[in-house]
């Protein structure tokens, strides 16, 4: 599993962001440190297929949100196979953020994990499965 | 309060003009206060987002005031990215409802078709959060992902949002103010290249030069600022809950109506930011002119189009008018004042209260007007 990830949350509102910042951005309160698991879901996602002067054409650009809530900017080798809502995991590589995607068995660790702390292992492995599935469908028009 | 009414309109035809930006500022807004009847106003408020980056020049509320011959008439510069135009119209609006001035010119531009385009796009996108400029997001890169989300979450179609990019061209053709005058076919729209997929060259607004100029006033005229809001958002776009709609956009449009005094039912006409064409669809339903989800349908039915229940961007929009940054939002108003006045040749709408709604960088800084013809 990736490093986790550094990010900071406001004493007030609780809300996370990555990276970490000094002050919340609604509220002028000073945040406190955190860390979070480097997995999320993709929230859009773009090729750009003439970047700004310093970046390789075909850009890959990616929102992804992870788990409690922070976004934040990923670039990636590719979007083929991606999707809203794809589960991919963030690798952060000289404080770059890089979204892969994740393969079955991370999924089903990755369910496993979330799922072992409500104790409902087995119907996540479950969803897990028919995610798996589903993901296999052929690209919809969006 | 006093009543804050528009003496004056005035602009430039916006696209790749020969003349620097102090020319083409001086030229829109020497015919606004022609069309006012105004030698002199009070004060100036100047609106230019990137002059620096673009011409070199600077001090520019004391350039454009001695270019125009009111080198001693107290000159502001006003500033608020993308719609920099509207607040320059806010800070001369609250001037006069203060009373401290009776009238007031404002005028707005931007030159920079002389400059290569991707540098114009990086000018541009020094108004994009650092951390995610650092990524190679770009205003179009930005857009993309708005886009993407919105097709997938509201159900936005390629064929919804490449009709807005013909009907606006079809607008366009008829105002001689704008920068493209031709229709573009429905096909072509859909099958040009892609920038920031899934938003295609056609679905993104040109790089234009251009002013526009308005005379406020407090002296009662045809036409009436009813309303005027601002709305806000994090610069940072990872910051925000939701890509499909824009909370700038929504607080504005309920400050303005609250001041007018009515709302979104009232309105006849609408200039909308169309940046990147389904800017127009999500700007339609945060404005409340169409219910939620229906932007997409009511475009492909030809309700928005001149002619239609709800004409939106008659002048052409940002698409086929031109987006000259610090003239657009004062060009928005332009527009809707001639509409008002029965003044707009070749794509006259009947409307006595018109909208219009300018974004600032990514929706970080958002403005809607509401102008009423006089009773």
């Amino acid at each position: 599993m990736p490093e986790l990830l550094r990010a900071s949350r406001c004493p007030r509102c609780r809300r996370l962001v990555v990276p970490p910042a000094s002050l919340c951005p609604d509220h002028p309160v000073k945040m406190e440190a955190a860390t979070l698991p480097p997995l999320g879901e993709v929230v859009s996602f773009t090729t750009l297929h003439s970047p700004p002067e310093g970046f390789r054409a075909p850009l890959h650009l990616a929102l992804v949100q992870l788990e409690g809530g922070a976004r934040l900017f990923c670039h990636g080798a590719a979007t083929d196979g991606v999707k809203i809502g794809s589960h991919v995991s963030v690798e952060a590589v000289d404080s770059v953020f890089y979204f892969s995607n994740m393969g079955f068995t991370d999924r089903a660790r990755l369910f496993w994990r979330r799922a072992g702390a409500r104790g409902e292992r087995i119907g996540a492995i479950g969803k897990s499965v028919v995610k798996g599935i589903l993901n296999r469908r052929p690209r919809g028009e969006d | 309060m006093t009543d804050v009414w528009i003496a004056g309109a005035g602009m430039t035809r916006f696209g790749r003009r020969d003349e620097n930006l102090p020319d083409l500022m001086a030229e829109a807004a020497l015919a606004a206060l022609a069309d006012a009847g105004i030698e002199r106003p009070d004060a100036l408020v100047i609106a230019a987002m990137n002059p620096e980056e673009f011409t070199g020049e600077g001090n520019y509320a004391s350039l454009i005031a001695t270019r125009l011959g009111l080198s001693q008439v107290p000159a502001l510069r006003v500033e608020t990215a993308t719609s920099s135009g509207v607040a320059a119209v806010y800070s001369a609006y609250a001037a006069i409802a203060a009373g401290f001035h009776r009238s007031i010119l404002v005028v707005g531009g931007e030159k920079m078709t002389h400059v290569a385009t991707p540098r114009v796009s990086e000018i541009i996108g020094r108004s994009i959060d650092p951390h995610e400029k650092s990524y190679g997001t770009t205003m179009p890169a930005l857009a993309g992902l708005v886009t993407r989300a919105a097709m997938h979450r509201r159900g936005f179609t390629l064929r919804e949002i490449s009709q807005v990019a013909v009907k606006n061209h079809a607008h366009g053709a008829r105002n001689p103010y704008a920068h493209f005058q031709e229709p573009v076919k429905l096909e072509a729209v859909m099958e040009s290249r892609l920038v920031a997929d899934p938003l295609r060259l056609f679905h993104c607004c040109p790089i234009s030069d251009g002013g526009a100029a308005l005379v406020l006033t407090a002296e009662p005229r045809a036409v009436r600022i009813a309303g005027i809001g601002q709305g806000a958002d994090s610069i940072a776009v990872r910051y925000r809950s939701d890509l499909t709609s824009f909370r700038a956009t929504q607080a504005a449009a309920r400050a303005a109506y609250r001041m007018a005094g009515f709302g979104a039912e009232r309105v006849e006409v609408a200039e909308l930011h169309d940046a990147f064409t389904p800017f127009e669809l999500i700007s339609l339903e945060d404005t409340g002119l169409v219910p939620s989800g229906k932007a997409g349908r009511a475009t492909l039915d030809g309700e928005t189009a001149v002619g239609g229940r709800l004409p939106i961007n008659p002048s052409g929009g940002l698409k086929a008018r031109g987006h000259p940054l610090a003239a657009t939002g004062i060009s928005q108003i332009v527009e809707l004042c001639w509409q008002l006045r029965g003044k707009a040749e070749g794509r006259q709408v009947p409307a006595r209260v018109g909208l219009a709604q300018s974004i600032g960088g990514l929706a970080t800084n958002n403005w809607v007007t509401l102008v009423e013809a006089r009773r």
